[in-house]
């Protein structure tokens, strides 16, 4: 009962996006900001960090708020897609996000929670009252609700779902990944590298449009990019901790490839989950030597968390904007803070400049804790 | 923040078994094994689990998958694949008022309440036990995660899907801790399983 991966008939596209980042907001923010390969990280501004070992993040200035950023980027991204207010009000919402941020804090016992919260994004943004629903699985968050939209549509469960994903800097997740001793002390994300320290956070909000290939032709909207593939997997090893080998995260990439119909050499570009941690970066180069064969020598390679930092549930959302961006651009990103070659890491990472390139087949992957693992194909052609 | 929506906690619903098979039904799967937790008045304390503290959260989700697993009427076939979905109203909000605290009073937060920061972790545990090898998910709504497994199974990424809904007692005011799982299946999987092997024997 393996290798079963199935997708349905329907082709499925992107045709709206919107982005917030360290970089700023908007995806030439974004775009501009991975090209340059400096990465965004800074001491922290937002809130006193003073207590924690680690003081560094990719922030925006000031203080953005979750629920204003994520009703913006949902609005904006319908607006790219050319989407009126009854095409909105049919569109259900899709949101990665940890939960409510304010539950933590409401006097006198939780009122809201991440249903109120999605239910309040998508009335705001005149989305569908119905059928939303709020992921808070990690890392993959927004990269399996993509996923779900993207075999939903296949199916023709639905036609348009809007997902987004929201994670800004923020001092109680910092506080946990501080003690949990993941950040890196040296203050740069060095994905793949020798001599790498761990991750650090970044602001990431990213709404994608994804829909049937008929709708946006009944709008007449230029489709960006069709979600060609995508998998998802578990590891069943470790609650926190990658399988070694990177089991569960081949298997996400085998299906992945297996529903775009293509093989792995047609890959052009892989946007890594590369959190630059001891761990997971051999655990993933594995997973990709397994998945891809002989490919995996060719196929360039970069984890942009090493520009943007980690954005927790956004990251799916945010990295695939930003494959989407750099390959509509012919521009594949750098994986920057590269010290030296690590031999249980070896791929064909793009070093010391934005490499140009025009994939007619790119990839994002996300791995989280509980070894959830996920991978989306996006095809240009 | 202040929801639009007005969603109390008296309106959010605990986790109870009936939801989630009624969930089963509507998304067109078959429930193989169930559990719930408490079954009775006289169930006792949550039983620990090691490496995670200061909340029922994940000690409760990992014993009723357990429940769930032990009692499946069939053992799995060989190679089978299992998808584990957990559905909550608000996540560990237990330990996340623990965090919250410890952040403003500018105390020290425990290196293990960033390994059960999000609920990935204890789902991640349960695969681990049981080598469920699917994917591991968490959305907010009984529904979803219904729909969603049946999805996993439709796609192919799945053969069942094991979802728990777990709810702390603040979420829907009630006095206790409740949790409940379903392990799912597509009636033409099953159907062909009674079929071919009505023993369940390997």
């Amino acid at each position: 009962m393996t290798d079963q991966a199935r997708r349905g008939t329907g082709t499925v596209v992107v045709t709206g996006t919107a982005v917030l980042s360290a970089y700023g907001r908007g995806a030439e923010a974004l775009l501009a900001g991975v090209l340059s390969g400096r990465p965004a990280f800074a001491p922290v501004q937002r809130f006193d960090a003073g207590a924690r070992r680690v003081r560094v993040a990719a922030a925006m200035p000031g203080s953005p708020e979750l629920l204003a950023e994520l009703t913006s980027a949902v609005r904006e991204a319908c607006e790219d897609a050319g989407l009126s207010a009854s095409d909105r009000a049919r569109s259900p919402l899709f949101l990665a996000v940890h939960g409510d941020p304010a539950i933590a804090r409401t006097a006198g016992g939780p009122a809201g929670g991440p249903d109120a919260f999605t239910a309040t994004v998508a009335g705001r943004a005149g989305l569908a009252e119905q059928d939303f629903r709020c992921y808070m699985s990690a890392c993959v968050a927004a990269s399996t609700a993509i996923a779900d939209a993207a075999a939903m549509i296949a199916r023709g469960h639905a036609d348009r779902v809007v997902v987004a994903g929201g994670y800004l800097v923020e001092r109680d997740q910092f506080a946990l990944f501080d003690a949990g001793r993941v950040f890196a002390g040296d203050g740069q994300v060095r994905p793949f590298s020798a001599g790498r320290r761990g991750l650090l956070l970044g602001d990431g909000v990213g709404a994608v449009v994804v829909e049937s290939q008929e709708s946006a032709r009944a709008r007449r909207a230029p489709p960006l990019a069709r979600v060609a593939g995508w998998g998802r997997a578990g590891d069943a090893y470790h609650p926190c901790q990658p399988h070694p080998e990177g089991l569960g995260l081949a298997r996400a990439v085998s299906a992945a490839l297996r529903r775009a119909g293509i093989a792995a050499a047609d890959l052009g570009y892989i946007n890594a989950h590369g959190s630059g941690t001891g761990q997971s970066d051999p655990a993933e180069a594995n997973a990709l030597r397994l998945a891809l064969g002989d490919a995996v020598e060719t196929v360039p390679v970069s984890s942009t968390k090493s520009l943007h930092g980690q954005s927790l549930e956004a990251s799916g959302v945010l990295e695939l904007i930003v494959t989407l961006l750099s390959v509509r651009k012919g521009m594949l990103p750098v994986n920057a803070g590269f010290l030296g070659p690590d031999d249980r890491c070896r791929l064909n990472l793009v070093l010391g400049e934005a490499l140009p390139a025009t994939p007619e087949y790119a990839m994002s992957l996300n791995a989280a804790f509980g070894g959830a693992n996920t991978a989306l194909v996006v095809g240009l052609s | 923040m202040t929801p639009e929506v007005p969603v109390t906690p008296a309106s959010l619903p605990a986790a109870s078994l009936t939801a989630l098979q009624e969930a089963a039904a509507a998304a067109g799967l078959l429930v193989s094994s169930s559990a719930s937790w408490p079954d009775t008045d006289e169930d006792g304390d949550v039983t620990a689990l090691a490496g995670f503290i200061e909340s029922n959260f994940s000690p409760l989700m990992a014993q009723v998958a357990g429940m769930a697993l032990r009692d499946r009427e069939l053992p799995p076939a060989s190679g089978t694949v299992t998808a584990v979905v957990t559905v909550t109203a608000l996540g560990d909000v237990t330990s996340a008022i623990r965090v919250a605290s410890a952040v403003d009073a500018g105390e020290r937060v425990s290196p293990l309440q960033f390994f059960q920061s999000v609920p990935n972790a204890v789902a991640g545990y349960v695969a681990a036990q049981w080598q469920l090898t699917g994917p591991v998910v968490c959305v907010s709504g009984t529904a979803a995660g219904l729909d969603m497994a049946a999805l996993l199974i439709e796609d192919g990424d799945a053969d069942e899907a094991l979802v728990v809904r777990v709810d702390l007692a603040m979420t829907d005011g009630g006095d206790r801790d409740h949790a409940a799982a379903v392990l799912v299946t597509r009636p033409t999987d099953r159907a062909a399983l009674d079929r071919i092997n009505p023993e369940g024997e390997q």
